[in-house]
């Protein structure tokens, strides 16, 4: 590299940046917290039956509930980066490890509808871009339309009816049979039955998103010179097309992969709660139902943390794609 | 002396009669079909959810028939649900909740992003830096998430379902008109401006705006489409006014009954995927009528 | 003389623009012989761009198509030939230098890669070689330091550079015919006498046959050997290179002789007044009418100029004009 004191210098900064974001997402979160309507010592001391004022003071120096704000958020943070995020008021057990528990089918879930969208809506863009006039490109136009129109939920219900109930060939909810004495390639496949739906849905959604950039984004670069000055040079088709022309014209996809990430997320909460898919999605939602809030800002904490990573990691990957990205 | 060539008359009109661009635009919106088509299936279901009540005044939260009446088995004509509540009766007066609310985030997310995005492209400097750390702010928040704890802290009337979409939605707005201030600030007629002592105020409302109009209408009108879709979503969680019935709510309450009627989730859903569609089409036509030259060929 | 390298017979290329197709380019017919320069000169849409894409046959085919003609290199047909046999000699026998340096190379990829791939596309030659290769072309076209250069990308080089990238990538396989369409319109004044300049060494090294495209009478003056003219997508005048600007005979050519400003011997006259010629290029509609294109504008006009189209006459040796006027040129 040209220049590694400016690479290093933009790195620390990107770092500085994401901490300054995840501080206040924190910062938000506690405030969020104190926001709630109701004490949490109220809460404890409804349960407990009622108790005398002394009692209730001593609660309160005891949960540090006596201390100025900012003094609580010290504690909070402290605790934040010792991994600690509080306790569940439903489960009582550590949020973080609630969290861990569930991010697993949530990862799996979002990853593979994400892959799948992307690999295969460039694919379509691509080749409906080529053929413009043609079917396949009319279909790649109103799908997209489609896709982005329908609500994730009911298409995930609308598939549920059709897959799982009038063709009965897909498990309608759940992530496994349960059945704990199966090897682990059945289990892989049994998990991978029930992965169908749900991926399906959320694919479906974005796939309608990235055939749409890709195409368009796919003649734009085909008008190009540079594509112009490929065709002359004596290239065949196949790299005109997939070595000069969609190098260029994938970069607005890894873009817009990056910055939407949070919808994705979002909709995976949609997806697993329909699906009931065991992941943090219907963690969220049943902690909704149960005003367990330690457990939901502790959500929202992980989810704008994994998104933040992927934004870092979409930044990589365009500055490997894409030379005249110099150090920012 | 050389007579000049007569002027040619085969040669068109060198100044054509001048159509505002407005005019071009409703001229360009009007010949795609598509954009026409979304554009009378919007106004139909205002129609419906304006007068509709009205014209079919069923109660959609009371019982009026036999709980789970498959549709065209009675008078009832898309059947009844779980509870006995009338499914056409929902989807009119869902109508009116599920658009007002969309309407209501849209227009907050509007001058939210519009206002932040204005000002961080025409200051530019620390404003700018300032401006767009809180829009990533915003940005790397899952906004569904973020948005139920909001209703669930704030209980969960229609404004706060609404003020809570909006405040998670605007980024988008708020990057587009940004990068629009940014863009215009820089072309000449501004800077002419400038030079005749144009104060900012008015370069602000009076020439950047009006220029940056056409994207912010675009972006708009989707997402006013994002916004009830974002609606629905909630309350089909739960997550909206209990006494208020929408589409989304529809769908959420029926959900434990699909093995028996699928009506009560599907007609539903189909509101809410035609309303969306509907302003999609007309969304992508105005985009196509302020773009000629990015028309898809 | 032994054959020609490329004849071109009678060539029709139509664009469908709305409902109808429009002829752009009409009747056209000339050669090239091997190691000539052939400079084709015309106002912008006369048809010089889109004949040039049609030799490697490049032209977008949903609007455009090569409608009628012949176009015969080495003796074969290219209008006949398949598409893979076009790809052969894309690069390879004919290649072509374009006009906007700055957006012609792919940003992504370094400037030693996208000569090296052309020498891959037509040689079995291993990646090594193919980058010695690609070094070599660009000491040919003069970039300094071309070791270090080979893996710059095109955003770290200037629009003079690239377009010497871009002669590199056209001479890597020795074509026999470089086609350079109006390759420094888009450049510097001083970095276009470089280019020309360094056209000329080029040409003395590998004898590449060369069609130059361009509006600039100077540049045709310094590097061709014969010019021809193009008016509203037919060819009106043809001739070598000192006859055509000492003695042009179609009113339009004079015009655009007529157009170079002039230094003034004593600098304290006065000025003149710079040359134009009134009237515009027929748009897209006009293409197909009948009677001479350029009647509109001419002052020498004639009835039957508005009538009939003027066919191409031998009014000199080796000097055919497409004109009714036999406007002798004063002495």
């Amino acid at each position: 590299m040209a220049f590694p004191g400016l690479l290093r210098a933009a790195i620390v900064r990107r770092a500085c940046n994401v901490l300054l974001l995840l501080l206040a997402v924190l910062v938000l979160n506690f405030s969020l917290i104190h926001l709630a309507p109701g004490d949490p010592v109220e809460a404890l001391v409804g349960e407990m039956g009622g108790a005398t004022p002394e009692l209730i003071a001593q609660l309160r120096v005891q949960y540090g509930l006596d201390q100025p704000f900012i003094v609580q958020l010290m504690v909070y943070l402290g605790n934040v980066v010792q991994g600690d995020l509080g306790v569940s008021t439903y489960y009582n057990r550590p949020v973080t490890a609630l969290v861990l528990e569930r991010i697993g089918p949530t990862l799996l879930l979002v990853t593979s509808s994400l892959f799948s969208a992307i690999v295969l809506g460039t694919l379509l863009g691509v080749f409906s871009a080529q053929r413009r006039r043609s079917p396949l490109s009319h279909l790649v136009t109103v799908l997209s339309l489609a896709g982005f129109s329908a609500p994730v939920f009911w298409l995930g219900i609308m598939l549920i009816l059709m897959f799982s109930v009038a063709i009965p060939i897909l498990p309608i909810s759940g992530m496994s049979s349960g059945d704990s004495s199966q090897g682990i390639w059945l289990y892989c496949l049994d998990v991978g039955q029930h992965l169908v739906l749900p991926a399906l849905t959320l694919a479906l959604i974005y796939l309608a998103f990235y055939s749409r950039l890709s195409r368009t984004s796919m003649i734009d670069v085909l008008d190009a010179d540079y594509v112009r000055t490929a065709r002359a040079k004596g290239l065949s088709q196949r790299q005109v097309i997939y070595k000069h022309a969609l190098r260029n014209a994938i970069l607005p996809v890894v873009t817009f992969a990056g910055l939407q990430f949070g919808q994705v997320l979002s909709g995976a909460v949609l997806v697993e709660t329909v699906f009931a898919w065991p992941g943090l999605g219907t963690l969220a939602y049943e902690s909704i139902l149960r005003r367990d809030a330690p457990t939901l800002l502790g959500i929202l904490f992980f989810s704008a943390m994994i998104v933040i990573a992927m934004n870092v990691f979409t930044d990589i990957v365009y500055r490997l794609v894409d030379p005249r990205i110099k150090a920012r | 002396m050389n007579s000049k060539a007569a002027p040619d008359q085969t040669s068109p009109p060198l100044i054509a009669e001048p159509t505002s661009p407005t005019r071009q635009a409703w001229l360009m919106f009007r010949g795609n079909l598509s954009a026409m088509a979304g554009l009378v299936i919007l106004l139909l279901i205002l129609f419906v959810a304006i007068l509709g009540p009205s014209l079919y005044p069923v109660s959609p939260t009371e019982m009026v028939w036999m709980p789970l009446t498959p549709p065209g088995a009675s008078e009832y004509w898309l059947g009844t649900d779980y509870i006995g509540r009338d499914i056409l009766a929902g989807l009119i007066n869902g109508g009116r909740v599920t658009i007002a609310i969309g309407l209501a985030a849209a227009s907050i997310t509007f001058v939210i992003g519009v206002t932040i995005g204005a000002l961080a492209g025409f200051y530019g400097g620390w404003v700018d830096n300032l401006l767009m750390r809180v829009t990533e702010f915003f940005q790397v928040l899952p906004n569904l998430l973020f948005a139920m704890i909001v209703v669930m802290l704030f209980s969960a009337s229609l404004t706060n379902v609404a003020i809570a979409i909006g405040i998670v939605s605007w980024t988008a707005t708020a990057r587009l008109t940004r990068a629009e201030f940014m863009r215009i600030r820089e072309m000449e007629y501004v800077k002419a401006e400038r030079a005749i002592g144009a104060r900012n105020r008015r370069l602000i409302w009076s020439v950047i705006l009006p220029n940056a109009a056409p994207p912010l209408v675009v972006v708009s009108a989707l997402s006013t489409g994002s916004a009830i879709l974002f609606e629905a979503g909630l309350s089909f969680l739960g997550l909206s006014d209990p006494n208020a019935m929408s589409w989304g709510r529809m769908i959420g309450d029926n959900r434990p009954y699909i093995l028996d009627s699928w009506w009560g989730v599907t007609f539903p859903g189909v509101a809410i995927f035609l309303t969306v569609l509907a302003i999609c089409l007309v969304g992508d036509g105005l985009n196509d009528a302020f773009n000629p030259k990015l028309r898809q060929r | 003389m032994s054959s020609p390298l490329l004849s071109v017979r009678d060539l029709e290329i139509a664009f469908r623009i709305g409902d109808s197709d429009v002829p752009v380019v009409r009747d056209l017919s000339f050669d090239v012989h091997h190691g000539e320069t052939l400079g084709i000169v015309g106002e912008s849409g006369c048809g010089k761009s889109i004949t040039a894409l049609s030799l490697m046959g490049l032209i977008p085919t949903p609007p455009g198509r090569i409608s009628r003609g012949q176009i015969l290199f080495q003796g074969e047909d290219l209008v006949q030939a398949g598409e893979t046999r076009l790809r052969q000699i894309r690069g390879r026998e004919i290649s072509m230098v374009f006009q906007e340096p700055m957006t012609s190379l792919n940003p992504v990829f370094t400037i030693g890669e996208q000569i090296a791939e052309t020498v891959r596309a037509h040689f079995s030659v291993s990646r090594r070689e193919a980058r010695d290769r690609a070094i070599e072309m660009l000491r040919l076209v003069e970039i300094p330091a071309a070791e270090k250069r080979v893996d710059n990308y095109p955003h770290q080089l200037s629009g003079g550079m690239r377009q010497r990238v871009m002669i590199a990538i056209a001479l890597a396989c020795e074509p026999k015919l470089l086609i350079a369409d109006e390759p420094t319109t888009a450049l510097d004044v001083t970095v276009q006498a470089q280019i020309f300049d360094l056209f000329l060494n080029l040409q003395q090294k590998t004898k590449a046959a060369i069609i130059l495209i361009t509006h600039d009478i100077g540049a045709v003056a310094e590097m061709t050997d014969r010019v021809m003219v193009m008016y509203a997508g037919r060819k009106i005048e043809e001739a070598p290179v000192d006859d055509f600007i000492n003695r042009p005979m179609h009113p339009y050519a004079r015009g655009l002789i007529s157009c170079i400003p002039r230094l003034s011997a004593d600098p304290s006259n006065e000025p003149e007044p710079l040359f134009e010629i009134p009237g515009v290029v027929p748009g897209a509609r006009q293409l197909g009418a009948a009677g001479c294109a350029f009647a509109p504008r001419c002052a020498n006009v004639l009835e039957r100029c508005r009538e009939d189209t003027p066919a191409l006459e031998m009014k000199r040796e080796a000097h055919p004009v497409a004109c009714w006027n036999n406007v002798e040129y004063p002495a």
